[in-house]
């Protein structure tokens, strides 16, 4: 039972045509939540069919000292020194790499604090020495707004510090740091790094010197569906420019060990919504991904059927969400992926980090969650820790 | 079977091995030396289509067992049975069978055993009692008073027997059949043969049992060995009139004058176009699923291209079906497994949601405030899939003592509460005054605390224990005397999955899925109100997960008692001996959805968030619950195996108002008791 309102957006999605901001909105208030996952459902068909993609990753947090103050952070301690504060040595980090169990290894994913106390040389050697352990290793190294504080710090131009980077060894961008960027918000949350034009600016730089990066949005605390939406139409207008974005990805605020602690985290639903609404609004950033570590598996899953088609990798060490209260595992195995995307009637595909193909696996023997005997063997039960 | 679609294989022994061995969901008993298993209902009237079999005709190729309609019925949903002589009503409640042609019991005039008694005239009556055990007759004497009262409405009970002998009075008439019916005659001023007003309304003989079964099985060479079965029989009913005297008691004549005269064995054109009239006529009442008419090896059931899927279902197209759920159709057996097996979970979700807000259009989420209190671990049941148990003897049992008691239901009051689940082990200590007094107790201390104690498990367990100790007492009136000293109601809990296939696996020792579903028949009659629930994901496949659905449904249509219905998958702990088997988020939204769509008569469906977690628990509003179930303070039973989620009150609304509706916090009788905000 949907709205005339919701019926004509269905009309213009269906038709191809672009939505547009006001469009965005009608969606977010849309009562009927599952004809709206419905919708984005079939526009993440047409462009994926049941492929599902997911990669094996290796997490790394390098520093957790951080210059600025989100008070979203669970994660930054403020000085070098302080209970809890970390920097990793040359030595440590490398082991990480080189002592990682998965053969099929593919992307290491590296975000860190704003660390006043590092050299950039620091991490160049970093990547270098990542890179001579393992060649073909993708480095999917630093958000916009570490680019951006090297290069205030460093006094380089955003073009310079992703050259240098690159040369270093470095082969994408993450998507973190976008949080919200209306200033109405991010003066709130986050006014000591880098703006939204600023974290615009180094994807543009990084899309014209040929980097793939990807965008994220921090959604459920303080903004509004409006802030949202023009979030997203941000997104949209620099990837018409420049094409550089491969995947969207929204991540849920939790509330946990930060400043923001009296806020009520989003619950699924809105998980949902929010992956709907992104795979409606970005029709020209290819893949949206449920990152399960930001709103549990369960959901996650769902979310497949809902507009991503993306389930990101096997993390085996993420801190960032756990330091703010995520209670999902710390990693999800191969087979666990597998049996996720399996049990949701998908395709699970194992891909690299610019979206090529290392495995297409055999769909499932069985319809969506209807698991019959014989698929029960190949069924390991997720000890998940909840 | 023949799920392929391709028909006609004919007799060879080949054919008949590959349809044994592939049974439909790989799941259910085979028979091992590859026999077809046949199950009939074994009652005077159908001894004549029965009687060659018996007498050994086919025994080399088929098993036969016979029992009451029900279980024979049971067999066959259950796939125990590959072909089964069940009454029609059964048929059209499975859906998707072939009928053998030319063979059912039927009637065209008086049958005598199928009798509507009362004092007076059926149009000036307001109370009907049925004998709910044939669910064809209570169906036909209802589709009949209907007519006769010119669809003025008479209240309906469902009753046993003798209760019905008893309350059988005034403007309170009864349905009978079988020999309870032959026994009653000439007690009543009013006796209303129903064959015969069907006749008399339809101008078509009515036909009461058909021989019915999955596509293919009854292929050119079964058809021809039932045929000539009947063909004996109809030879024999003066010995079988003898030996059915002999067996059972009557005389052997008027066994013979009924099997002669009032029953009819030939399903020719004009008994097909009353079964079919039958058929129209209760779905259109809402009483039976919509049901087409198919004869084994004819034309119109010769599976062509389109007509079936691959597994052999109905050529009615998925959407098709989607949407006669979602506008409330009835669904039959057959369809609902269709639904499981293939609609997508979102489109079982946009279906279910529909349900939902058709019978809560008022869009609010109930919750009630209340806690499970677990008053003994001691168990001597020992499920397979338990972690909270410890044997008798065990240095951890306990027994909670008034003290402990005292302070967890004060804490409900505290906390705004309404009611206590009060659940246990199966402890041979605690006889049934430990529980009368414990009531008692309660209500003087805690008079508006509501008991939603005891589930079945435990109520038989006391009537076991009362026996074994000297002092034979019925669930009646264990019932009865819990009602008396304070119970309020019972939890649904302990069902697990009702076929006894899976409870044999994995709760050797609980109630039979029958006796759990008779304490809720008896619980009912006497006025109680009761949850059902299902704990599926051990080594249940999808027949079993909707056998209990339909189970539920049966009861339900029999005593309306049942006001929630609340699904949720194994939770394996280690160290506990039951592997997990289907389970995950997706399955438990696809049954949830599913429960909806097919417990048209059961108002509620309750969220499990307490084992899914809250946003699965909040996303399962949208696929067909209208409950958020309680804040809980603890729950024994499901926390001993690791699932630790808790929800505030404040929690569970937010969740809920975040899913679009307003909440209201509720009783057991799902009445709000506060404005829905
Ligand atoms: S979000 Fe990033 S920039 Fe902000 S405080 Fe945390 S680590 Fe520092
Ligand atoms: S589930 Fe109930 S009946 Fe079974 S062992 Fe546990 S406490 Fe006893």
């Amino acid at each position: 039972m949907t709205t005339p309102r919701f019926a004509e957006i269905a009309a213009k999605v269906r038709a191809g045509e672009r939505l547009s901001e006001d469009d965005g909105i009608a969606l977010y208030l849309e009562p009927d939540l599952l004809a709206v996952g419905q919708l984005a459902n079939e526009v993440r068909e047409r462009l994926h069919g049941d492929r599902t993609y997911f990669n094996v990753n290796l997490r790394y947090e390098a520093t957790n000292v951080c210059e600025a103050s989100c008070r979203f952070c669970a994660f930054a301690k403020l000085e070098k020194g302080q209970p809890g504060a970390q920097t990793a040595t040359h030595e440590a980090a490398w082991k990480e790499l080189a002592e990682f169990p998965d053969e099929r290894l593919s992307e290491l994913h590296m975000v860190n604090g704003l660390d006043p106390n590092l050299a950039f040389e620091w991490y160049e050697e970093l990547l270098r020495g990542w890179k001579k352990l393992r060649p073909s290793i993708h480095l999917k190294c630093f958000t916009a707004v570490e680019i951006h504080y090297f290069a205030q710090k460093f006094a380089m131009s955003h073009e310079q510090v992703l050259q240098r980077l690159m040369a270093a060894g470095l082969d994408t961008m993450p998507g973190g740091g976008a949080e919200i960027f209306h200033p109405e918000v991010r003066e709130r949350i986050s006014r000591d790094k880098a703006d939204g034009d600023e974290y615009l600016a180094v994807h543009r730089a990084a899309h014209r010197l040929g980097m793939k990066t990807n965008c994220t949005m921090l959604y459920g605390h303080i903004e509004t569906h409006a802030h949202r939406i023009d979030h997203l139409m941000r997104l949209r207008a620099l990837q018409d420019e420049t094409q550089g974005f491969q995947c969207f990805i929204p991540l849920a605020f939790h509330n946990m060990h930060n400043a923001m602690e009296q806020l009520p985290e989003s619950t699924a639903v809105d998980d949902l919504r929010t992956i709907s609404v992104s795979r409606l609004m970005l029709d020209n950033i290819p893949h949206v991904k449920a990152y399960w570590v930001s709103m549990t598996v369960e959901t996650a899953q769902i979310g497949l059927r809902f507009g991503a088609d993306d389930l990101d990798g096997t993390i085996v060490h993420e801190t960032i969400y756990h330091s703010a209260g995520s209670t999902v595992p710390m990693g999800l195995t191969r087979h666990d992926l597998l049996r996720l995307i399996r049990e949701a009637g998908r395709v699970p595909v194992e891909r690299d980090s610019l979206y090529g193909v290392v495995e297409e696996y055999p769909r499932a023997s069985a319809p969506e969650g209807s698991m019959k005997v014989k698929d029960r063997n190949a069924k390991k039960h997720l000890e998940l820790a909840r | 079977m023949n799920a392929d679609g391709h028909g006609g294989q004919g007799p060879g022994g080949k054919a008949l091995g590959k349809l044994l061995t592939k049974n439909r969901y790989g799941a259910g008993p085979i028979d091992p030396n590859g026999k077809l298993r046949f199950a009939g209902v074994g009652y005077l009237n159908t001894q004549p289509i029965l009687h060659g079999l018996l007498q050994g005709l086919g025994a080399s190729r088929l098993l036969l067992e016979l029992g009451r309609p029900s279980e024979v019925a049971r067999r066959l949903f259950e796939d125990e049975a590959d072909a089964a002589l069940v009454p029609a009503a059964a048929i059209a409640m499975h859906g998707g069978l072939e009928i053998a042609p030319g063979i059912a019991v039927g009637a065209r005039g008086p049958v005598r055993s199928v009798v509507l008694l009362s004092e007076r005239p059926v149009e000036e009556l307001d109370t009907l009692l049925l004998d709910s055990s044939s669910r064809t007759s209570v169906v036909l004497a209802r589709l009949v008073a209907a007519h006769l009262r010119k669809g003025r409405a008479l209240t309906v009970y469902s009753r046993t027997p003798a209760q019905i002998l008893a309350e059988t009075r005034g403007g309170t008439g009864a349905v009978l059949i079988g020999d309870d019916a032959l026994a009653a005659r000439g007690r009543f001023a009013c006796e209303l043969d129903l064959a015969e007003a069907w006749q008399a309304w339809t101008g078509l003989p009515f036909v009461f049992a058909v021989w019915g079964a999955r596509r293919g099985v009854l292929d050119e060479s079964v058809r021809a060995l039932l045929s000539a079965s009947l063909e004996a029989g109809l030879a024999a009913r003066t010995e079988i009139g003898v030996s059915w005297a002999e067996a059972h008691g009557g005389l052997a004549a008027e066994h013979e004058r009924y099997l002669r005269e009032n029953l009819h064995y030939e399903l020719d054109e004009a008994a097909l176009a009353g079964l079919r009239e039958f058929f129209a006529r209760a779905a259109e009442a809402k009483l039976l699923p919509p049901c087409e008419v198919r004869l084994a090896g004819t034309d119109a059931t010769t599976p062509a291209a389109g007509r079936h899927d691959s597994r052999g279902h109905d050529s009615r197209s998925l959407d098709a079906l989607l949407d006669f759920a979602a506008e409330g159709g009835r669904l039959s057996f057959d369809e609902a497994l269709r639904l499981a097996e293939d609609a997508p979970t979102l489109d079982l979700g946009l279906a279910a949601d529909a349900r939902r807000r058709a019978l809560h259009p008022e869009g609010v989420v109930t919750y009630i405030v209340d806690r499970n209190v677990n008053y003994t671990n001691a168990c001597t049941v020992a499920c397979r899939f338990c972690a909270f148990y410890r044997p008798i003897g065990h240095g951890d049992v306990y027994v909670l003592s008034r003290e402990e008691l005292r302070a967890k239901i004060q804490e409900v009051v505290d906390a705004g509460g309404v009611q206590v689940l009060l659940q246990g082990g199966i402890n041979p200590d605690l006889r049934l005054t430990w529980y009368e007094e414990l009531f008692v107790w309660w209500k003087s201390e805690f008079p508006n605390v509501a008991l939603h104690a005891l589930s079945p498990e435990e109520i038989w367990g006391l009537a076991r224990l009362e026996t074994e100790c000297g002092e034979p007492t019925t669930i009646d009136e264990v019932l009865r005397r819990l009602m008396a000293a304070g119970m309020d109601s019972l939890p649904g809990g302990g069902a697990e999955v009702l076929t006894d296939r899976v409870r044999r696996k994995i709760a050797k020792a609980k109630c039979t899925s029958a006796e759990w579903l008779e304490c809720m028949r008896v619980a009912h009659r006497l006025g109680l109100h009761t949850t059902a629930t299902m704990m599926y994901g051990t080594t249940d496949t999808a027949v079993d997960r909707l056998a209990h659905l339909f189970k539920v449904r049966d009861l339900q249509d029999e005593t309306g008692g049942f006001t929630a219905f609340i699904c949720w998958d194994y939770q394996h702990d280690q160290g506990v001996k039951q592997v997990a088997g289907d389970t995950g988020t997706v399955l438990y939204l696809r049954m949830q959805a599913l429960a909806r769509l097919v417990l048209d008569n059961v108002r509620n469906i309750q969220s499990s968030w307490v084992t899914q977690g809250p946003g699965v628990g909040q996303l399962a509003l949208r696929y067909g619950a209208n409950d958020l179930g309680s804040t809980m303070f603890e729950e024994n039973v499901v926390s001993s195996a690791g699932t630790t989620f808790t929800m505030d009150a404040q929690q569970i609304e937010r969740h809920a108002r975040a899913a679009g509706f307003t909440v209201a916090r509720r009783n057991m009788r799902y009445q709000w008791l506060t404005t829905p905000s």
